[in-house]
């Protein structure tokens, strides 16, 4: 039964073309949960608008700051879709610019968390030892001061400024990931695969990164997009009290926090950008919730 | 008789149990206790014994995946149990193995190309861009189709994938393969095919194998000779057949005559062994087999049995083998 | 073995035409199709075949232990005057565990860890024999606490567990396999079940203690002549305690009979492949085996699921399904090979 093979790249590609086939039947399974798809487009729609801020909002100036105080305190209507703050500037346009901050800050808490957290988790779970105690008691330590105050606590003592605010959220965040990722990696460490690589003569850094790290994945990432939502709302939090981004910029939480002296008579300009938050949370739970079936059946 | 590829004298592989604050050891796992035996070039030895008896410690302990804790180790001649991870990578290429659960041996999100090239680098002397041709040359020889060095684990058989796992254990030319428990997780019929394409490679490469199993019945099938592991220590090695047709300790005939066999007309009745395999925390002193003896004495109580030579490479380790050999009451 | 004159058999398990089949990501996936078998009573039925044949799907079938989800059922198993199928779920339960009683393949992990074992076997002595607790509580003046322990010595003493006291107040986790595995079988007699289902009950134990169990369920049969259908991919198992054997191939029963007949004369040549791939001590010979793979579920093929690997396979046995060739389903085998000759 010999066969010569003379040609990789066609099988390669044969192979390749079954592959997708059944990632595309995953994404036909994705497609069949409306919600999912709903949540996908509203997700994929604010970041446009965010990246496109400036030609996308209605009054681009005005979101980005300048006062007008003739309109102010306007419903809405045809000329402001969703009616004008104290300041008269137009709320859509707030709403889209303030998401920029909401969305990049949301990644940049999750995805810093995530970049030191996860190899702090595989050392920790694999290596143990005493490094590894050293690590899961920081863990434990950093979660068991509330992590609102924090990053308060932080934001107070560096000054207030919404990069400050982002750094400072960031360092309660990353032990979530360590932990996360600390727990898979001890259940997976005893696997038959990893003894193989061990018997090849393979070292630590090599079985961590090549054999444990892509197995771990999946959950990294379905934790990372679920906790977007909270994020967002942690920096809506600072910028509320007034630790994070600074008027006249656009931020949901500042606005929620002008807002919230009108809320009896211009009750909009406190609800938008509440709804605004909301609506991005959810959808990313949802999302995040929808690849989580799709990635784990197995 | 060929030279001994591998030389085992008095193995000890003790595992930690109970550790005072301090760190110092009070209780050991002793799960290989006391084992000498040598595997000459060439042949199959078979490794039996329930579970519990350190059989899959003692295959993990030659390949230095289990720490030695004392006692010499010798592949070839040369004395490998002090190597540390640099001396002894150049032994690796020579020494692999198969392990029990296929599923579980192979990395769900590696190709089958990536798997074999990850054994194919630790040869110095195989070129990067041989890769790919040598590991057609591995499917090959295990009756695989190179079309599927570019499939998933996931998309193969039990079978299949145990296939992939030879491959990667020949893919470093090895002299020296260890089979622990590789057919029991596979359905009868898959297991027969895995056993004879094992016993084909073994005449084709000149390989010798230690072939790990529970399953008493497979072992004439592939192996030479056979040695009976009990509570860490090895009770009796014989050749295979006589192993099993004429036992010299009692433990092997217990053993032999719990195996149910596949006929219904011959039911000698499943002899009832008593008691519960040892714990190997605390096995018991002397013959570690004599609570459960149904010959046992005093003597067995006191003191541990040396080693009775019987054929040249076959023993076994009993005080009164002798006598129950005489009185026909091990045999057949 | 004596084996008592059919006349003299009652059959207590009667499985008709038993269809299981669920729908899939990939499609229906027909795991059982057309189970037909007799249970008498007191006799052991082996239920043997390879992974994914569908043994075990029976087994559970029987008891509706199959997830309900997506499954689609029929077919008739008639168990004392009903059929099975139809019960409410609250007289299934019942059945469950009182007439049909069932022993797993991991027996620590079927015993609730949170409660001593001691605690689980009162609570089933209280339900099942409280006639025996009255009599002891009248008889020797106990109360009923005394009375409940006194019959948990008495059951555990009959399947060879003497430290009763000890092993009463363990836990699930801290007894060996094959002292958890005499404990269920302890519990699954207490009420005196018609039927015990044992799924590849010996094959998580070590030899030594596969055969006290295995001894001490064909006792334990003969004693009070309870049936006993064993699922295994062991053939020993099969050849050794029971006395008919099914053999199941993909979803279908393909031969069953007399044990002794099976072994000596496998009709079906799944079955023959089957036998000939078996190890067995004492001999060395090359082992033959069927080549092909086991036929993927979603997509099998026509007519015999078998045909394919078959060396003996015509044009009818990729078109049409063989059924039994005998009327009295004790001694038949499904295959085109046999269904051209007279029928039985």
């Amino acid at each position: 039964m010999e066969m010569e093979i003379h040609d990789f790249k066609q099988l390669a590609q044969e192979a390749l073309a079954d592959h997708r086939k059944a990632r595309g039947y995953n994404l036909r399974l994705f497609l069949k949960k409306k919600l999912a798809v709903v949540s996908a487009l509203i997700l994929v729609g604010i970041m446009l608008s965010a990246i496109f801020a400036p030609w996308v909002a209605p009054y681009p100036k005005q979101g980005q700051g300048a006062i007008n105080l003739e309109e102010r305190l306007q419903p809405f209507s045809n000329k402001h879709l969703l009616g004008t703050d104290i300041y008269g500037r137009d709320m859509l346009s707030r709403v889209i610019f303030g998401a920029r901050v909401s969305v990049f800050g949301g990644f940049f808490i999750v995805i810093m968390a995530a970049l030191i957290g996860v190899p702090l988790g595989l050392w920790a779970g694999y290596c143990e030892g005493a490094s590894g105690a050293i690590i899961m008691r920081s863990v434990e330590l950093v979660l068991s001061f509330p992590s609102a105050l924090v990053a308060m606590g932080i934001s107070i003592v560096v000054g207030a400024g919404s990069m400050t605010a982002l750094i400072a959220l960031v360092i309660p965040w990353w032990p979530w990931y360590t932990r996360l990722v600390q727990g898979e990696v001890l259940s997976l460490k005893n696997m038959l695969y990893i003894e193989a690589a061990q018997m090849l003569g393979y070292g630590r850094i090599y079985i961590l990164f090549r054999h444990l790290l892509p197995n771990i994945l999946t959950p990294v990432i379905v934790l990372m997009l679920l906790d977007v939502g909270p994020a967002i709302i942690a920096i809506g939090v600072l910028s509320f009290l007034g630790l994070g981004t600074q008027p006249p910029h656009a931020d949901w939480g500042l606005m929620v926090w002008n807002g919230a002296q009108n809320l009896l008579g211009e009750w909009w300009i406190a609800i938008v950008p509440g709804f605004a938050m909301f609506l991005l949370v959810t959808a990313f739970n949802i999302f995040g919730d929808a690849l989580k079936e799709i990635l784990d059946p197995n | 008789m060929s030279k001994a590829l591998i030389d085992l004298e008095d193995i000890e592989t003790w595992f930690p149990y109970k550790k005072t604050l301090t760190g110092k050891v009070t209780a050991w796992v002793k799960a290989v206790d006391g084992v000498t035996l040598k595997i000459f070039t060439g042949e199959c030895l078979g490794l039996v014994g329930e579970s519990g008896c350190g059989k899959s410690t003692l295959g993990r302990t030659i390949l230095k995946l289990a720490p030695l804790k004392s006692g010499n180790l010798r592949f070839n001649g040369e004395e490998i149990q002090h190597l540390d991870d640099r001396g002894f990578q150049k032994f690796r290429p020579k020494m692999q193995m198969v392990f029990q659960d296929p599923r579980a041996s192979l990395n769900p999100k590696m190709t089958v190309l990536q798997i074999l090239s990850e054994a194919l680098a630790i040869c110095p002397e195989v070129d990067k861009k041989q890769y790919a041709k040598r590991a057609t040359e591995l499917m090959n020889m295990v009756d695989l189709r190179p079309e599927h060095l570019f499939r998933y684990p996931h998309e193969f058989s039990g079978g299949q994938q145990q296939r992939i796992c030879i491959a990667r254990a020949l893919a470093t030319q090895p002299e020296f393969l260890v089979f622990d428990e590789a057919t029991s997780a596979l359905d009868v019929s898959v297991q027969a095919q895995i056993i004879n394409l094992m016993a084909d490679l073994q005449k084709r490469l000149g390989l010798t194998y230690l072939f790990i199993s529970h399953d008493l019945s497979i072992m004439e099938h592939i192996c030479h000779r056979v040695a009976v592991m009990y509570a860490g220590r090895i009770m009796e090695i014989q050749d295979a057949h006589a192993l099993f047709a004429s036992p010299r300790h009692p433990y092997t005939k217990a053993l032999r005559n719990a195996v149910p066999i596949a006929d219904p007309t011959q039911k000698d009745g499943m002899a009832i062994l008593k008691g519960e395999v040892p714990s190997l925390r605390s096995p018991p002193g002397g013959c570690r087999f004599h609570p459960r003896c149904p010959h046992a004495t005093g003597h067995c109580r006191k003191e541990a049995p040396e080693v009775s030579p019987v054929k040249p490479g076959n023993w076994v380790r009993c005080h009164h083998h002798k006598d129950l050999w005489k009185r026909g009451t091990l045999g057949g | 073995m004596d084996m008592p004159s059919k006349t003299q058999q009652t059959p207590i398990l009667g499985v008709e035409d038993l269809t299981v089949s669920f729908e899939g990501s990939r499609g229906v996936i027909k795991i059982l199709e057309g189970i037909d078998f007799t249970l008498y009573s007191g006799e052991v039925l082996a239920l043997v075949g390879e992974t994914g044949c569908g043994k075990s799907v029976t087994a559970k079938s029987l008891l509706d232990l199959i997830p309900q989800f997506s499954r689609h059922r029929s077919g008739r198993v008639a168990f004392g005057g009903k059929d099975l199928l139809n019960l409410s779920s609250r007289e299934l339960g019942r059945v469950r565990g009182r007439s049909i009683a069932m022993i797993f393949q991991n027996p620590q992990s079927s015993i609730n860890p949170v409660f001593t074992l001691g605690e689980q076997m009162y609570r089933l002595i209280r339900m099942y024999l409280q006639n025996e607790i009255d009599v002891l509580c009248k008889q020797k003046k106990m109360n009923k606490k005394a009375a409940v322990h006194e019959i948990a010595q008495e059951k555990l003493a009959e399947v060879g567990l003497t430290e009763a006291n000890r092993l009463l107040k363990s836990y699930a986790h801290e007894i060996s396999g094959g002292m958890a595995q005499r404990y269920k079988i302890a519990l699954a007699l207490l009420s005196s079940p018609k039927i015990l289902i044992a799924d590849e009950a010996t094959s998580a134990l070590d030899v030594t203690v596969q055969a006290h169990v295995l001894k001490l369920l064909k006792e334990m049969s003969q004693k009070k002549g309870t049936a006993i259908l064993f699922i295994t991919h062991d053939l020993g198992i099969a050849a050794q305690i029971c006395e008919r054997v099914a053999v199941m191939y993909s979803g279908r029963i393909v031969e069953i009979g007399k044990t002794i007949d099976i072994f000596e004369e496998p009709l079906h040549p799944y079955t023959q492949g089957l036998l000939a791939a078996v190890p067995r001590l004492g001999n060395s010979d090359p082992l033959r085996f069927v080549s092909g793979m086991i036929p993927d579920l979603a997509n099998p093929p026509q007519g015999c699921r078998f045909h394919p690997r078959c060396d003996h396979r015509m044009a009818v046995c990729s078109n049409q399904r063989p059924h039994y060739n005998a009327k009295d389903r004790d001694r038949s085998v499904a295959c085109h090979l046999y269904t051209s000759k007279a029928a039985g």
